[in-house]
């Protein structure tokens, strides 16, 4: 049996970037699982946008501080490829005075915390992005310092600077089954072979809830398919981030030209089906040829789906699992984990290793399901 | 050399047309792909890839590599090699990825 201080299950953004943290923080053995490879959940599947515009205050700080360290992190971990990080905005759309009131409410919350975010009539929405047809568009939201990040590259970043700090990346490796022995140890059985370890964090993605399970934790999340689809590529004609909460839709150009786009689905069954619909191709090419018309012709190039793992108030759910100790958890993302990840692994690391996190995260933990402490997030596409 | 044959279309040689390359006159036959008639006529320089700026010329042929990506009548990333010709045709070769045409 191999010994490790810590086991991470999962190689997606949360895993890798934990194991980074840890393993900078001085812990030693740090062993990170992943089924697959890495970024071969949610997070390579993901849209990639990463934003400062929520609408609760510890989503607000928690995604400020992501996006500073996002400004330096491809310097903070070596990667000299480049993490492919770009900030031209996020476009909030209004299509109601009730909504454009909660983006007020957002706003001024998001300024109160030092977000320079702002309201925009839809003659300044033509200016941010020409190529927006702005019937029946109220208003908006905007900040410029929002935008875009590869996944692949950024997880990979994580993955091979925690490497060179010691951490060991197991690829190809699923958990198969866990045990806590009467000393307080974690015994994992997986496909290739026996593994124990004092600490075991559960950053498995849709599949936090089966992994919990085999510890006998019941976590109150779920998963549900998201789709999404990316074009052919052409020369850049969009900035921002284009997101209707109202058609639950969000659109970008990335920075090699192609559009990536999504649309949730009211109707979408929980589970962990990760297949992909026609249906859903014809949904959302209909409603972004309402808003971005002069895209109608771009030819889609593929499409796929990923899963969001949602928790009851679709905030995140991070921390220690009081009736194990050893235990940690960092899931529930709800659609938004990628761009958390910077700021959240940070502060996870610190928990686990019983320092004071720099980024509080207390609020995300698990009692609020026991004492009643739901805080319903608003701006979720 | 007239391509006839395609690996994977059928298309009938229909009436000789005139249409245009970068502005310039040329004739084809109405219905083969538009790269057969580029071809017929000696072009061999359908693009310039986006990153490098190589000359890029007809290749798979059937749709799939990119290497035939032009602006027809306007419209970019149209593959000439599965694209079929129709009298008075504006071919052009794409500078880069694509100009999107952009309303007011
Ligand atoms: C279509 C779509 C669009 C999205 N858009 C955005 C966006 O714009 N911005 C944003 O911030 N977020 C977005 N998200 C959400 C984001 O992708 C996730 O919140 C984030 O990637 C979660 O990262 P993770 O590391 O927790 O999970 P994952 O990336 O899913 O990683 C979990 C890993 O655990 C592994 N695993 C599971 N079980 C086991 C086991 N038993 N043994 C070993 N390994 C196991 C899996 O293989 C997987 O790789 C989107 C998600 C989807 C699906």
């Amino acid at each position: 049996m191999t010994r490790a201080d810590v086991i991470i299950v999962g190689g997606g953004i949360m895993g890798c970037s934990i194991a980074y943290h840890l393993a900078r923080r001085g812990m030693r053995r740090v062993v990170v699982l992943e089924r697959s490879h890495i970024a071969s959940g949610a997070t390579g599947r993901c849209g990639a946008g990463v934003r400062m515009q929520w609408g609760t205050k510890p989503n607000c700080l928690v995604m400020k501080e992501s996006i500073r360290i996002l400004e330096g992190l491809e310097q903070e971990l070596s990667y000299p490829h480049g993490i492919g990080f770009k900030q031209k905005g996020y476009l909030f759309l209004a299509h109601s005075k009730a909504q454009l009131i909660q983006f007020q409410k957002n706003v001024q919350l998001q300024n109160s915390l030092g977000i320079p975010s702002e309201i925009v009539s839809p003659k300044d929405m033509k200016r941010i992005a020409p190529l927006l047809d702005t019937t029946g568009v109220v208003g908006g939201s905007y900040c410029s310092k929002d935008g875009h990040c590869d996944p692949f590259h950024t997880t990979r970043a994580y993955a091979l600077a925690a490497t060179r700090l010691g951490a060991t990346l197991l690829q190809y490796t699923e958990l198969q089954s866990v045990t806590k022995s009467a000393e307080g140890t974690f015994k994992l059985t997986t496909s290739a072979g026996e593994i124990e370890a004092p600490v075991l964090v559960n950053a498995a993605g849709a599949w936090s809830g089966y992994v919990a399970s085999m510890l006998g934790v019941n976590l109150p999340v779920y998963s549900e398919r998201h789709q999404i689809l990316v074009t052919e590529q052409v020369e850049r004609v969009l900035d921002p981030m284009i997101i209707s909460l109202h058609e639950g839709l969000y659109c970008q150009q990335t920075p090699d030209g192609s559009f990536i786009m999504g649309l949730g689905d009211p109707n979408e069954p929980k589970g962990l089906d990760q297949g992909h619909s026609w249906q859903f191709l014809f949904a959302v090419s209909k409603k972004i040829s309402r808003l971005l018309p002069d895209i109608t012709g771009v030819r889609i190039l593929r499409q796929w789906s990923g899963l969001y793992n949602m928790s009851p108030d679709r905030q995140a759910v991070l921390g220690a699992v009081d009736d194990v100790p050893g235990l940690y958890v960092a899931c529930g993302f709800s659609g938004h984990g990628f761009m958390m990840a910077p700021a959240v692994s940070e502060s996870m690391a610190d928990i686990i290793l019983g320092n004071t996190p720099r980024v509080a995260i207390d609020v995300y933990g698990l009692d609020r399901f026991k004492n009643g402490n739901l805080f319903y997030e608003p701006a979720v596409v | 050399m007239r391509i006839e044959r395609h690996p994977i279309l059928t298309f009938t040689k229909g009436a000789k047309v005139q249409f245009y390359f970068e502005g310039e006159p040329l004739e084809g036959y109405e219905g083969e792909p538009i790269a057969a008639a580029l071809h017929a006529a000696g072009i061999r320089c359908l693009r310039h890839s986006p990153v490098r700026n190589r000359p890029r010329g007809f290749f798979c042929a059937i749709g799939n590599c990119s290497s035939c990506l032009m602006v027809v009548d306007g419209v970019p990333n149209v593959r000439v090699c599965v694209e079929k010709l129709r009298a008075g045709m504006d071919v052009r070769r794409q500078k880069g990825k694509g100009d999107l045409n952009v309303s007011d």
